[in-house]
C-alpha cells in the first residue's frame, strides 16, 4: 500500500489561517527582539547589512524572477546611490532621507536609460551588457573621486560623512545608538521595499510584468505595452538597488571605487538564487542565509582543525562557500523557500477560498437538486 | 605612424589571446546556451598548474602539455559531475553552478598555491627581453607578442579544422544547431558536450600560459579581468559565432590599445586614455549591440508562440 498521506487543507483567509499568520508574525516581532535587545554595534550592523542585501535581493527579484531580465549590474545603481549619500552630506550638508530619495530618483533614470538596451537585447546579451556596466563603475568612481573628492580634501575615499539619528528618536549621537538607529531604518525599508515587490506582484502589473517573462511574444499580443513595461521594471529595480547601497553606505560610513564591484552584483544574484527567485520572501530568507553563512565561515572556517593544516589560513571560508552554493543547486533547486514549501505541502496547503457568488453556490439552495443527480458523471458511466 | 602600427600590434597581441578565450566561451555557449562564468578562473587554476610543474623542473611547453591535459579531464568531469545534473534540475542552474566553480576555483587557487595571491613569477614562451624586436616598417615588433600572435592563430586554425572537418565538429554544429533533433538523429549529445568543456578548458589553459607569460606573473585576481573582455568580445563577435570571436578579441585588443594610447594634446585626452581605455572600449560594445542585438555575427532566434 502506498502511503497517500493527504496533505491538511487549510481554507485562505480562514480561521486557522490567520492563526497560522499570528504564529509567523510573532515569531518575526521575537527574532527582530532578539536582534535588538542588548546588541552591540558590530552585530547590528551586521543585521543592517544583511537587509541591505535583501533589499537588494528584493530588487533584483523584480527584475530576474518577475521580468525575466537578468542584471549583473546592479552593484552599479548601489554604487551610484552611495556616492551620492557620500557625497552630498559630506559636501552639500543633505539631509539624510532627502539625498536617500534622490538618489533613488537619480538611479531609477539611470536604470531606464540602462534598461533602453534591455528592449533589445537577450538573455546572455543583456547580462553580458550590465556586466560591462558593473566592470566599468570602478573606473568611473575612481575618476569621481580622484577629480571630486582628491582634489578637494586629499582624501582618496568618500568618508566622514554620519547619519545621525534625528532628536525626535531620543537617540543620541553615539556608535551604540546609530546602530540601532540604523538597523530601525534598515528594518522599515526592508519591509517598505518588500510591500512594494508584493503589491506589484499581486496587481495588475505584477501579472503584465510575469507575461512578459514567460512569453513576450503572446504578452504583446494581449496587450502588454512591453518597452513600457521592462524599461519600468528595470528602473524600479535600479532605484530599490539604490536603497541597498544607500544603507550599506550609511552603515559603513566610507565608500570607495572598489565597495562595488561586479563581486558585490554576484552576491546579490547568489543570495537571491539561494533563498529562491520568483518567490516573495526568497530574497529575504536568502540574502539572510547568504550573509551570516558567509560570516560564520569566515570567522570560524579558518580555526576547524579537522580541515588538512594549511587550509587553516587560506580563503578557505570563500571556498566553503563556493561549494555550498553548488551543493545548494542540488538539494534545493528552487531555494531555501521552494525547498520549505515542497516540504510543508506533505503537511499542509493553503487553498483559496471557492468563488461564491448568487449563481455558482449550490449550497444556498441546497433542495432544488435532485437527489439522485450523480455527481459525476464519468463515475456513473463506468 | 609607425607608433600606430606598434599599438596595432600590440592590441592584436593581447587581443588574440582575448579572442582564443572567447573561442571557449563560445564552446560552451554553442553546446549549453549558458555563458560559463567560470572561463577565467578554470584557465587561471591550469596556469597555476604549469606555473608549479616548471616550478618542479618540467620544460615549459612540456607543463603547458601536461595541464592541458589535465585541463582536457577537469573540464569533462565538471560537465558529469556538475554542469548535466544541474542542468536536470532548472534552466538556471548551471548558471549558478558556473557563478559557485567561479568562487571555489578562485579560492581553491589561491589555497593550493598560498603565494599566488601577490603573484607568482611566470617564464614567457618567447623571448622577451628588451632587445628581443624585429623592425618592420619601422615599428619595433617584440617578438614575444609577434609569438603569442602566431600560437593563438595557430591554435584558431586548428579549432576551425577540428569545427569544419572532422566528425566531432559536425556533431558540435548540429547540437549548437538544434540539440533535441541532433539527440534524436543519433548524435550522442552528452559525450559532445562533454567534449565541448573539456575543449573549453584546454582552451583556457593554452590562453591562461600565454597572458601569464606576457605579464611575467599569475595571480589570484589575473584572470577575473581576462574573462570579462573575453566575453565581451564573444558578445561583439556574437556568442554563437566561432569567427565572430577571433574578430570581436582582436577588435577588442586593439581599440583597447589605440584608447590606452591616445595621444595628450588630442581633445578629450582628459578623459580618453589608459585609465579609461576599458570604459571606451566598452561603450563602443553597448553601441555595437544596439544596433546589432545579436552580436556582428551572431545568428538571432526566431522565436515561435
Amino acid at each position: 500500500m502506498t502511503s497517500t498521506l493527504r496533505a491538511r487543507q487549510i481554507r485562505y483567509g480562514g480561521s486557522l489561517h490567520w492563526i497560522l499568520r499570528a504564529i509567523v508574525a510573532a515569531v518575526l516581532v521575537v527574532l527582530v527582539w532578539r536582534m535588538v535587545s542588548g546588541a552591540v554595534p558590530s552585530s547590528l550592523g551586521k543585521y543592517t547589512e544583511a537587509m541591505a542585501l535583501a533589499i537588494a535581493a528584493l530588487s533584483l527579484n523584480l527584475l530576474f524572477g518577475f521580468n525575466g531580465q537578468i542584471s549583473i549590474g546592479h552593484s552599479t545603481f548601489a554604487g551610484i546611490s552611495a556616492f551620492f549619500l557620500g557625497y552630498s552630506i559630506r559636501f552639500w550638508d543633505n539631509i539624510a532621507f532627502v539625498s536617500l530619495v534622490e538618489a533613488c530618483v537619480l538611479c531609477f533614470l539611470v536604470g531606464v536609460v540602462i534598461g533602453l538596451p534591455a528592449l533589445r537585447l537577450k538573455g546572455p546579451y543583456l547580462a553580458l551588457v550590465t556586466l560591462a556596466i558593473a566592470y566599468v563603475w570602478p573606473t568611473v568612481a575612481r575618476q569621481f573621486i580622484e577629480r571630486k573628492v582628491t582634489a578637494v580634501t586629499g582624501e582618496s575615499a568618500l568618508t566622514k560623512f554620519l547619519v545621525r539619528p534625528p532628536s525626535w528618536t531620543g537617540l543620541k549621537n553615539t556608535r551604540q545608538d546609530r546602530a540601532l538607529y540604523l538597523f530601525w531604518v534598515a528594518l522599515a525599508l526592508m519591509v517598505l521595499c518588500y510591500v512594494v515587490v508584493r503589491n506589484l506582484r499581486t496587481s495588475r502589473v505584477g501579472r503584465s510584468l510575469v507575461a512578459v517573462r514567460d512569453n513576450e511574444t503572446a504578452a504583446a499580443v494581449m496587450g502588454v505595452n512591453l518597452a513600457r513595461t521592462k524599461v519600468l521594471t528595470f528602473g524600479v529595480s535600479a532605484a530599490m538597488a539604490g536603497v541597498s547601497g544607500w544603507l550599506i553606505a550609511a552603515e559603513i560610513g566610507t565608500v570607495d571605487e572598489n565597495s562595488f564591484t561586479i563581486l558585490t552584483s554576484i552576491k546579490y544574484i547568489l543570495a537571491l538564487i539561494l533563498g529562491g527567485a520568483a518567490t516573495l520572501t526568497g530574497p529575504i530568507v536568502g540574502a539572510f542565509a547568504y550573509f551570516f553563512a558567509d560570516d560564520y565561515l569566515k570567522r570560524h572556517a579558518p580555526h576547524w582543525n579537522w580541515l588538512p593544516g594549511k587550509f587553516g589560513d587560506g580563503p578557505i571560508a570563500s571556498f566553503l562557500l563556493g561549494v555550498l552554493v553548488i551543493g545548494f543547486v542540488f538539494i534545493a533547486p528552487q531555494g531555501i523557500v521552494g525547498l520549505c514549501r515542497r516540504i510543508g505541502r506533505n503537511i499542509a496547503t493553503v487553498v483559496p477560498e471557492p468563488i461564491r457568488g448568487p449563481t455558482h453556490e449550490p449550497a444556498n439552495e441546497p433542495n432544488n437538486l435532485p437527489n439522485n443527480l450523480p455527481n459525476n458523471l464519468g463515475e456513473s458511466t463506468s | 605612424m609607425k607608433e600606430l602600427l606598434q599599438y596595432i600590434l600590440d592590441g592584436l597581441s593581447i587581443g588574440s589571446i582575448y579572442a582564443l578565450i572567447a573561442l571557449g566561451l563560445v564552446v560552451i555557449y554553442r553546446g549549453t546556451g549558458h555563458i560559463n562564468f567560470a572561463q577565467g578562473e578554470m584557465a587561471l587554476f591550469s596556469t597555476l598548474v604549469t606555473w608549479w610543474l616548471h616550478d618542479k623542473g618540467v620544460p615549459l611547453l612540456l607543463a603547458i602539455a601536461i595541464s592541458a591535459a589535465l585541463a582536457f579531464v577537469g573540464g569533462a568531469l565538471i560537465d558529469v559531475g556538475l554542469m548535466r545534473p544541474a542542468g536536470r534540475r532548472s534552466a538556471f542552474a548551471p548558471v549558478v553552478v558556473a557563478i559557485g566553480l567561479f568562487q571555489g576555483l578562485n579560492s581553491l587557487s589561491g589555497l593550493l598555491f598560498p603565494k599566488s595571491g601577490q603573484g607568482l613569477p611566470f617564464p614567457s614562451l618567447f623571448p622577451n627581453k628588451p632587445k628581443d624586436f624585429v623592425s618592420i616598417f619601422g615599428a619595433a615588433w617584440r617578438i614575444e607578442r609577434i609569438g603569442v600572435l602566431a600560437v593563438v592563430l595557430v591554435t584558431t586554425a586548428l579549432l576551425f579544422v577540428l569545427f569544419q572537418k572532422t566528425k566531432i565538429g559536425l556533431a558540435m554544429r548540429t547540437v549548437a544547431n538544434d540539440a533535441t533533433s541532433a539527440k534524436l538523429v543519433g548524435v550522442p549529445t552528452n559525450r559532445i558536450l562533454m567534449f565541448s568543456w573539456a575543449l573549453a578548458a584546454v582552451i583556457g589553459a593554452i590562453g591562461g600560459a600565454l597572458k601569464a607569460g606576457i605579464d611575467t606573473n599569475v595571480s589570484i585576481g589575473s584572470m577575473f579581468s581576462v574573462f570579462l573582455l573575453s566575453a565581451a568580445a564573444a558578445t561583439l563577435g556574437g556568442l554563437d559565432s566561432p569567427g565572430g570571436a577571433v574578430i570581436g578579441g582582436l577588435s577588442l585588443g586593439v581599440i583597447e590599445s589605440l584608447v590606452g594610447n591616445y595621444p595628450h594634446d588630442w581633445p578629450a585626452s582628459d578623459w580618453i586614455g589608459i585609465k579609461t581605455k576599458t570604459v571606451v572600449a566598452f561603450l563602443i560594445i553597448l553601441i555595437v549591440l544596439l544596433v546589432r542585438p545579436s552580436g556582428l555575427f551572431g545568428s538571432s532566434r526566431v522565436e515561435r508562440v
